[in-house]
Formats: structure tokens, sequence, C-alpha cells
């Protein structure tokens, strides 16, 4: 092991920018804000955190590349438009993050393996074709850099498809029944903050896991599966 | 070098010059600087930093153990530990060092435990007729050693193993350098994922006495360990001679990591300092070095033979 200069934890925030998110941009453009605001000042924390800020809808946006939250100073902006296209995701993402973790590593880090925080409002548009390109990308024999996917559907999104997103069971999430949209995308970058920054201390020790918090106002995806 | 005259006492080591005293050592990229929060109100038996050193006629040790950056920021007491001793009869020196699990609930309590444990059965060892060693007697030990504190805390109930593990999980480094007229002799084993090198101070180079935690080729890396109580089957544990300019170094990842194959930076920073033993509060000073991203603990103990010593 040639010296490095640390041990990375790569993460992808996957934000639903498809039409029907259009009454909550500005809840999605706050929980942006507050998870960059949250992770500056944890800079131990995030010293050792990338994140990446994608929007997606027809296709993939970039909102925030890679970025090192102590010095970042854009603050991603989300853009509403078009449908839910979930094999846009999977393909981008089996592109994206070997690039990315190779690009860290010729940095010199070294990386955890990445982790994918996917928020939807609605099913998938073009039926099942998204579950190809997601099964390369979360089986480690095809793809080292398989990330960890954490799902949270809020809205039309169905719990099963959550579960089915997710790399497991626990990691799937939905915004319990007759809760508001908006307080629902607020808590989940509540959760997302919160679990980054107990990530971060978790997996730099001599037990590592992903620290996963239950967004206030969701419950377990597999919970809701044929109910 | 010198060895110590004849009533034990060594000759103050050289004052390192050139550098404003106690300014923190940083490597490339420093970490955030702060005033250290305390830790909990009931860890007070687990200060920020621990040093000794001494030296026998034939061997200098030192050792030292910082609270990581993380732990100072985060009000959590230093979870690494190191012993070391001179045992008499052998002129050997016995030292062990443990890195409490930071999942585990009294880690700290752990990891001095285990090296007390390591310390007292391996000098028990050596008081034997032949002196033979016994690292898996060692290795269970300890373990015992943890189930024992575990019970305590339980109030007497008998704990099974997951919760010595959640209460106390600590890995272990622990080993004898007997004097030897070819070179002292290291014999030295290990649970989880704490290190133990030979640095040829006239090289630089690091020889690893133990494999890389992990798959050193692996895209993404995984810190997982198996600490104490549990003892492997088989128990890792080597032997190793050390040359007039080469030094025993044992270590926590808080170490290791940083340190890679010892060709960095760090590698070069320790071996240029290491020559020759430093004061111990110099040690613990230099291993308190800031490297951005690198918050753990850190516990380093080292061996350096005197030239020209060793038992006939």
């Amino acid at each position: 092991m040639a010296e490095t200069r640390g041990v990375l934890l790569p993460a992808y925030v996957l934000a639903d920018e498809s039409g029907s998110m259009a009454p909550y941009q500005q809840e999605l453009s706050d929980g942006l804000i507050s998870l960059c605001e949250g992770l500056r000042v944890e800079p131990m924390i995030a010293a050792k955190l990338r994140l990446a800020v994608l929007g997606f809808a027809d296709d993939v946006q970039v909102r925030l590349a890679v970025a090192d939250m102590r010095t970042e100073t854009s603050l991603p902006q989300v853009a509403i438009r078009g449908v839910t296209n979930y094999e846009a995701v999977f393909d981008d993402l089996l592109s994206r993050i070997p690039s990315d973790v190779q690009w860290l590593r010729g940095e010199g880090y070294k990386v955890h393996r990445p982790v994918v925080f996917f928020l939807s409002d609605g099913q998938p548009t073009g039926g099942d074709g998204w579950r190809r390109p997601h099964a390369r990308l979360i089986d480690k024999s095809r793809t080292p850099t398989a990330p960890n996917i954490i799902a949270c559907g809020v809205g039309d999104a169905q719990a099963q498809t959550m579960v089915d997103v997710a790399t497991r069971d626990e990691f799937a999430f939905v915004a319990k029944p007759g809760t508001d949209i908006g307080q629902a995308v607020a808590e989940f970058f509540h959760a997302l903050t919160a679990s980054l920054v107990a990530s971060g201390h978790a997996l730099n020790s001599d037990s590592p896991q992903l620290v996963v918090n239950r967004p206030d106002q969701f419950s377990m995806a597999i919970d809701e599966v044929g109910q | 070098m010198t060895p110590p005259a004849g009533d034990g006492l060594a000759s103050a080591p050289p004052t390192p010059a050139g550098h404003a005293p106690w300014r923190r050592v940083t490597v490339g990229d420093p970490g955030p600087e702060f005033e250290a929060r305390p830790p909990g109100q009931y860890a007070f038996d687990f200060p920020d930093t621990e040093c000794d050193g001494w030296s026998t006629a034939d061997l200098a040790v030192r050792f030292a153990s910082v609270r990581g950056a993380k732990h100072r920021y985060y009000r959590q007491p230093r979870q690494d530990a190191a012993r070391a001793a001179a045992h008499e009869d052998t002129r050997a020196v016995v030292a062990a060092v443990a890195d409490g699990v930071s999942s585990a609930t009294y880690s700290e309590h752990g990891a001095v435990e285990a090296c007390r444990a390591a310390l007292e059965q391996l000098l028990h060892q050596l008081s034997q007729e032949g002196g033979k060693l016994d690292f898996v007697g060692v290795a269970r030990h300890a373990a015992e050693r943890l189930r024992a504190l575990t019970r305590w805390r339980l109030r007497g109930a008998e704990p099974a193993r997951g919760e010595v593990a959640g209460l106390h999980a600590t890995t272990l480094v622990a080993g004898v350098v007997r004097p030897h007229a070819e070179g002292p002799v290291v014999d030295v084993c290990r649970v989880g994922d704490s290190g133990a090198w030979v640095l040829d101070t006239s090289s630089g180079r690091y020889r690893a006495l133990f494999g890389p935690k992990g798959d050193a080729d692996a895209v993404v890396v995984s810190n997982e360990v198996t600490p104490l109580p549990h003892v492997p089957d088989p128990l890792e544990h080597i032997t190793a001679r050390l040359a007039d300019h080469e030094v025993l170094l044992l270590g926590t990842d808080g170490f290791a990591d940083p340190l890679g194959d010892g060709d960095g930076q760090v590698g070069a920073l320790f071996t240029r300092r290491l020559a020759t033993p430093p004061t111990p509060l110099w040690f613990a000073h230099l291993l308190d070095f800031s490297r951005e991203t690198f918050d753990d603990d850190r516990t380093l103990l080292a061996v350096w033979p005197y030239p020209g010593t060793g038992a006939p």
C-alpha cells in the first residue's frame, strides 16, 4: 500500500427533476442547500467525502460535480423538466462512478464503496428498461465500484420500485401515506446529511458500515410492499 | 548511539535542532487546528497523550499513544493503548499495542486491558524454564481478561462473546525482543489490523512483518477487522532479527494508514526522526503530526538495539 492522501467516500445525490416535482422545486433547492451547509459545518467529515449532485428527468445533468464541500462555493441549482427516466440514471452512473473513482485514486486517495442517495416522486417511464443497467451497476463482479444505493420514494413512487432500486431492503424508504411531499423532500435531505456525517465516522473506523437514517415521515418500503 | 551506563541510566538524547518547540509537525496538507474538547466525564483515566521511554543495557524503548483529531473534536477518549516492560532475568523487552474498536462501548478500557494481559502473560512465559513463548496462550489470556471485564460490567452475569465484543473489542499486537549475540530477536503476534514493521534507518525501508489489511489492490477499500475477543486460528505470529541500524515498530492503523508502504512523506519523516531514540515527549509530539484526513488515534512503540551488545 503506497502512501495515500486519505480514504474518501464518494457520495451521489440523484434528485428527481421530472415535471411532477415542479410544486416541490423550492423544497428540493432548500434541501440541497441545507445538505451543503450541513457538511460545511463538519469539516472533518467533509474532508473525507466527495459529493456529487445529479438531477435526473429525461436525462442526467450534473448540478454539482464530485466536490470537496469544505471548499466548494457554488450551490447546486435544480431545473424541473421532462419525465422520470430511471434508465438514464443507471446508464449514467455505470460510466460516471468508475470514472470518478479512477480520478480520485489518481489524485492519491483510496475510496470506500460509493453511495447513491436516490430520490424520486414517480414510477419510471420506459417500463423495465432501467433494470438492465441497474443490475450491472450493483453487480460487484462486473462493476468493482458498485455503489450502495439508498432509495427514497415520495408521491407516486411505489414501495416495490424503491425496494428494487435499493441495494438492501433496509435502504429503501417511502413517504408515509398522506405525508406532504414538500415536507418529505425536506426530511429526505435532513436524513441524508445525518447519514453522511454518521457514515463519515463509521466508515473510517475498525467496524466500517454505511449508516442510513430513515427520514422522518418515511417508512421502510419493504414493510409497505403489497399493502 | 551508546548503551546506558551500568546504573541503567541512558544519556540524554539530542534535542531536535532547528524546530520551533512543540509546533505541530505537518505532513503535506495539515488537518484543522482546534483546541481539543474533553472526552466524556468518565474517561478521565484515558489522557489525550501518553508516552514513555527507557533503555536497558541492550535495548531502547519509546512509545506514545495520542488521541486522534476526530476524537478530540467529537469528545471521545483515546481508544488506543500501549504498554512495555523489561523482563529482568532474560533482559528482554515485552511490548503490546492495542486499538480499541470504536463501535465497542468501552473500547478504551478493552485496549488497555488487552495490553496489560498480554504483558503479564508474556512476562510469565519468559519466567518459565526455557522461556518458551505461546502466543495463542497470550491471545486467549487477553480475550479472557476482556470477558472478565465484561462480566464485571454486567455485575457478574456471564457474557456472550457478542457482548464482550460489543463492550470491549480491541486489536492487539504483542511480542518480545530478546537480546542475542547476532542481533535482537523479535517474536510478535497480532489479532486484528494493528501492524509491526522493521525500519531500516539507513535505507528508509519499512519491512512489514504482517500483511496489509484488506486487499491492497482492491478498487474500493474496507477497514473491516476481526478483533479480540476472537482469537483467530491460526494466529498470526512472526520472528525477525534486528540489525544495528534497524528499529522494531509496533503501531495501530492510525499510524499504519498514513504510513502506507513507508515510501512517502510520513515514512521519510519517521526514518529521519527515529535514527536514534528521541525523548519520549518528542516521540509523542512527532506521532501527533497533522495530515489532512488522517484523524484516527495513533499509537507507536519502537525498540532500538544498542550496537555491539547482546546476550553471549
